[in-house]
């Protein structure tokens, strides 16, 4: 019964939204309103019960570590963003996120410059691999705006901007194709669930 | 006023509506189609495949991560790939975890477990998919712990998660025999619309060696190309296509109990419109029936439209000139 009755909320909602299509309407106000709060109110219980509780609660109230406490009063600081002369206490707990950041940036520099500048450095002999040389050298050359973009430098900068060209056309492509499987989920949903056409 | 000009004036509204019904009608009616499968979803089967020989030989131990990195919003895309490879490691034995930071997936992945374990058990009674034993839902976990937990699972899993979200004490569950670190689990799926698990290759990949793949939305399919280049990821699943081809590759091999092979993969085809197979296990594939569809519809909108604007221009210049 519960299944029948949230399968008709959806639908409704679902349709409530395709309604903007035609123009703004109050179903649609409502229905985007409407999610809004709910992830809000799910998001809330959910973190209770599956950070606070067993994060903070449980350790210090039933378990007894109290060094707990410690972390728990600098998160806390974060609520003083809403004061407006006791903000500045929320910037203690933001320093360790930052620290977190810090850990990241060797890691990040290896996965994502010096691994890819390896693989760029291969002998080329296969033709997708001479595709590659060319497209990584003339783009980073496109990006070198130390000497004017003139004369046969020019016609060499041209060919990392088709290269950018192809590899925007590629990511547009891509972006439509998942837009377009948004709305089919939609209507697989609207239906094969709601209406029971698909079998 | 012509045909090329109404063309350029026409109300977007309609074109709203052949939209819909372009990719609603063939859903409706479903007609037969070839999948493709390509190298980058090929890698992932078989990997797991693999791991499913080693469990079989009963020597060693394998498992895989799926990470739920996402909300409801993408799962027309993601949830069809999900519910794939679910499917895959469930018939050939694979253990699975499956985990979250994100306080939206918690649910989903309740209900793509429930569906696979309902529609599995509906095409193969004999088989019985049990939590604890077949699968470990690890739920939510706080976004703080994101990154001390991949750390953590270098050393021990059961010691990084601690519980699962039934509340069980995941080292004392039975699955976790013979698993506890990424030398067992070595296969890591992140699955996200945002991101196509850089974390677990920043930190996982680089100092325990493990494997990671992506499954992801087709926006952001374009970026993993120069990590499955360096190898960085074994392989992705890019979009709905993804999902479509792996789909395929369950129904040609594990539901059928036959190895894996890349040139059978790539040569025989499967029927979609089969009644035999649950309509969870096509989702992909119907839906690509649309995606071809709606793809032909955008190209002719694209070349009447750029026909219509060059004859349009061609008029206003004549004109000029008398």
């Amino acid at each position: 019964m519960f299944e029948v009755i949230g399968t008709w909320v959806a639908a409704f909602c679902t349709l409530s939204i395709f309604s903007f299509l035609y123009k703004d309407n109050p179903f649609y106000r409502f229905v985007e309103h409407l999610f809004i709060g709910v992830s809000v109110g799910y998001g809330l219980p959910i973190v209770y019960h599956n950070v606070f509780i067993p994060y903070v609660y449980t350790p210090i109230f039933l378990r007894h570590e109290f060094i707990i406490i410690i972390p728990s009063l600098i998160g806390f600081l974060f609520v003083f963003r809403f004061h407006s002369k006791l903000s500045w206490l929320s910037r203690y707990p933001i320093t360790f996120s930052m620290g977190m950041v810090g850990l990241g940036v060797p890691m990040s520099l290896h996965a994502n410059t010096l691994v890819q500048m390896r693989s760029s450095m291969l002998p080329l002999t296969n033709i997708n691999l001479v595709v590659i040389f060319v497209g990584t050298v003339t783009i980073l050359f496109y990006f070198f705006f130390s000497k004017a973009h003139e004369g046969t430098y020019k016609s060499f900068t041209r060919i990392g901007v088709w290269y950018m060209m192809i590899g925007f056309g590629a990511s547009f492509g891509y972006t439509v194709m998942a837009r377009l499987s948004l709305l089919i989920g939609r209507i697989q949903f609207l239906v094969g669930d709601w209406l029971g056409l698909i079998q | 006023m012509n045909f090329f000009e109404r063309i350029q004036k026409l109300d977007r509204r309609w074109i709203y509506l052949l939209v819909a019904l372009t990719v609603g009608i063939p859903l409706v009616f479903v007609y037969d189609s070839p999948t493709h499968t390509t190298e980058t979803t090929e890698n992932i089967y078989q990997m797991i495949d693999n791991f499913a020989e080693i469990n079989e030989r009963g020597d060693e131990r394998r498992a895989i991560l799926m990470n739920f990195q996402h909300d409801a919003s993408t799962l027309p895309e993601l949830g069809p790939m999900q519910v794939a490879i679910l499917r895959h490691a469930f018939l050939r034995g694979v253990p699975v975890f499956t985990f979250t930071i994100f306080t939206t997936a918690a649910p989903l992945i309740d209900l793509t477990i429930d569906n696979v374990k309902r529609d599995l058990q509906q095409q193969h009674p004999d088989i019985e998919i049990v939590s604890g034993v077949h699968y470990i839902n690890i739920g939510f976990k706080p976004p703080a712990l994101y990154l001390p937990i991949i750390l953590g699972m270098g050393d021990d899993i059961a010691e990084a998660l601690e519980t699962d979200a039934e509340g069980r004490n995941i080292a004392d569950l039975p699955m976790m025999e013979g698993i506890r670190n990424y030398d067992q689990m070595n296969l890591v799926l992140h699955f996200s619309g945002s991101d196509f698990g850089q974390a677990w290759f920043m930190y996982a990949r680089s100092q325990y060696g493990v494997n990671v793949a992506s499954g992801i939305t087709a926006v952001i399919a374009p970026d993993t190309y120069p990590y499955l280049q360096t190898g960085q990821l074994i392989g992705h699943l890019g979009g709905l296509k993804g999902a479509a081809e792996y789909e395929k590759m369950v129904d040609l091999f594990a539901a059928r109990g036959r190895p894996f092979s890349r040139d059978i993969a790539r040569s025989e085809h499967v029927s979609i419109v089969d009644e035999d197979v649950p309509i969870l296990f096509r989702t992909a594939r119907i839906g690509m029936n649309s995606q071809t569809a709606a793809h032909l519809m955008m190209i002719i909108f694209i070349i009447v439209g750029n026909v219509g604007y060059f004859a349009e221009k061609r008029k206003e210049a004549k004109q000029m000139d008398l």
